[in-house]
């Protein structure tokens, strides 16, 4: 079976949920535009978009924007692995995905991409129009720039959310293991809060996750950092490839341990 | 001519963990496969036929490769389910819920090409298959194939699950319950189907079941499994002579004291059951009905009960299931 089979059939899967669930593809464009506000609100409660200005050297909402517009592409669509397994469990499909002779590997790779494509999507709608106010055609061309390096940061973040994938769901109760697996990973990889600023460890355990690579590249552009961005590339794909066969073992690992279980029916 | 399905010697025992403190834990043994062997050829349904928690699941879990058995050996198409796990996936079909395990916001047609491609049928070729499967499930005239899974009667849910299970045409079919809760047409046209589906295409079908009417109909050969261990198998009318020679005597009576205690004494297997208005049927298993009725009856009679109807049959696969499952009758 090939890759392009499960992706189209992922595809499907994921673009039928949504678009015969309005609510969601409707949270879906609003997302960017509630965490920016939210975090305006809370920002502004604190201090000016001034004093932002200066210290961070960027429009507080260009940089928002961009920051949820990352948190989310990223985190959807590794989402969409770290739940399947539960998700299926409880449809009842876990089974049937299980006894298929789907390679795993290639069918947990295909999985986030339909959701990353919507993300990519509605860059259009948050990021590009707000760069374009404040920046003009330049803002255009460079929003256009930071959706394909999220992109890649999209996908070279799959592997890794595989490793965590295999890994959490054979601990029972894995949703209470993701639930603190998450938010640990959205901190240490730097969206909010940049890696150059964080203490050390942080910037070594946040290294480790690829995408952070390229959040740290999108920064960089925006904030003006002067980092080797061609290094940072390569880093983030190193880890892809590293992180690769990791996830392969881990899947197999909690395939395994769910087999000596059983896999339930209902 | 190698066997479809080959068991030998399956041993499975689940390890139940409760709590009993915060961090004390007892763990239950329960033996759900006892050590069971049997074969299925290709061209013929084989049911596992047994009460609830006989071990049916487990057995075709394991020969789904869903399950590592603990011991003995299985295989499917001639592969080790436990060794080539991946070879025995793609020669099975299977079904094992009937209310679940599809997504529901896609339609009928489109779970199936889902699965299609999870199978790695080609897009064509998967289109043409969907097709027929379509029609010869009738999910077209119940729009199934249109509507979204999320609204489906469950006669449709199971129609479209043996559509699955039919889906890449694997020469093994493994059904599980597969007309649990259905309404009597569903259920029909389900027992038909497996039956051509075997005949007529050569399939190797194991079927599960605890409905000995259904068995009755659907199976070419029954495995009576009860608590994890085949207590009798062969066809119908071979499980049937098994019985050494028994009939059944099918009383009903009104009134009078509770049957059991007026022909307790009596050495052959009885049944007793109540109803409504206070009527009794009693089943007794004898080998020469003609030479214990006349003396049942009046000691029925004798003890206040008014006799409504006798009647005395061979014996059913029920009766079979019962004596082999309670040891003798």
């Amino acid at each position: 079976m090939s890759f392009i089979d499960i992706l189209r059939a992922e595809f499907k899967l994921e673009y039928n949920d949504v678009f015969r669930r309005k609510s969601v593809l409707v949270m879906l464009v609003l997302y960017p535009y509630i965490f920016t506000l939210f975090t305006l609100f809370i920002g502004y409660a604190g201090g000016s978009p001034e004093y932002f200005t200066m210290r961070v050297k960027v429009e507080p909402v260009v940089y928002l924007i961009t920051a949820s517009y990352m948190l989310m592409s990223i985190f959807a669509s590794i989402d969409v692995l770290l739940w399947r397994p539960l998700y299926d469990e409880r449809n009842g499909t876990l089974i049937y995905i299980i006894a298929s002779p789907v390679s795993r590997l290639k069918y947990y790779m295909a999985l986030p991409f339909p959701r990353f494509t919507e993300l990519l999507l509605l860059g259009s709608t948050s990021i590009l129009p707000v760069y374009t106010y404040y920046y003009g055609l330049d803002g255009l061309l460079l929003g256009i720039l930071v959706m394909l390096l999220i992109s890649i940061g999209c996908v070279v973040m799959i592997p890794f959310a595989i490793v965590i994938v295999g890994l959490s769901h054979r601990i029972g109760e894995s949703w209470r293991v993701l639930n603190i697996v998450r938010p640990l990973i959205m901190v240490v990889m730097g969206i909010y809060y940049p890696r150059v600023y964080m203490p050390l460890a942080g910037y070594i355990i946040g290294g480790l996750i690829p995408s952070s690579h390229i959040v740290e590249v999108v920064q960089g552009l925006l904030m003006g950092f002067h980092s080797n961005y061609f290094m940072l590339l390569v880093l983030a794909f190193t880890l892809f490839t590293i992180y690769l066969p990791l996830g392969s073992w881990s899947i197999g690992l909690w395939e395994k341990k769910k087999v000596r279980e059983g896999v339930k029916t209902s | 001519m190698t066997h479809a399905v080959e068991v030998e010697g399956l041993v499975k025992t689940y390890r139940v963990r409760s709590r009993r403190g915060f961090f004390k834990y007892s763990v239950e043994l329960i033996e759900a496969v006892k050590g069971i062997s049997f074969t299925v050829d290709y061209g013929s349904v084989v049911c596992l036929l047994g009460p609830n928690g006989a071990g049916k699941t487990t057995t075709i879990k394991i020969l789904a490769t869903l399950l590592l058995p603990d011991s003995g050996t299985a295989r499917v198409a001639g592969y080790d389910v436990v060794k080539e796990a991946g070879k025995v996936r793609e020669n099975i079909g299977l079904m094992l819920t009937v209310e679940k395990g599809f997504y529901g916001k896609l339609t009928g047609r489109e779970n199936l090409e889902y699965f299609a491609a999870l199978y790695g049928i080609p897009r064509r070729e998967a289109e043409r298959r969907i097709d027929y499967l379509i029609k010869l499930l009738e999910l077209d005239k119940l729009g199934a194939d249109r509507k979204l899974y999320e609204e489906f009667s469950l006669g449709m849910k199971a129609r479209l699950s043996l559509a699955r299970a039919l889906l890449k045409d694997a020469p093994i079919l493994l059904l599980d319950e597969p007309t649990l809760g259905l309404d009597p047409p569903s259920a029909r046209r389900i027992r038909e189907l497996v039956r051509d589906i075997a005949h007529k295409e050569g399939k190797a079908i194991i079927y599960t079941t605890h409905n000995m009417f259904e068995a009755e109909l659907v199976c070419d050969r029954i495995l009576l499994i009860n608590k994890g261990v085949i207590v009798a198998e062969g066809t119908v009318d071979e499980l049937k002579d098994k019985i050494p020679k028994l009939k059944v005597i099918n009383i009903t009576l009104k009134s009078g004291r509770n049957p059991a205690e007026v022909i307790g004494e009596y050495p052959f297997k009885k049944e007793v059951g109540v109803e409504e208005n206070n009527t009794f049927r009693v089943k007794l298993y004898v080998q020469k009905p003609e030479e214990v009725l006349g003396e049942v009856l009046k000691k029925l009679v004798n003890s206040g009960g008014e006799v409504v109807d006798v009647k005395i049959e061979e014996p059913t696969l029920e009766d079979v299931f019962i004596y082999f499952s309670e040891g003798s009758v």
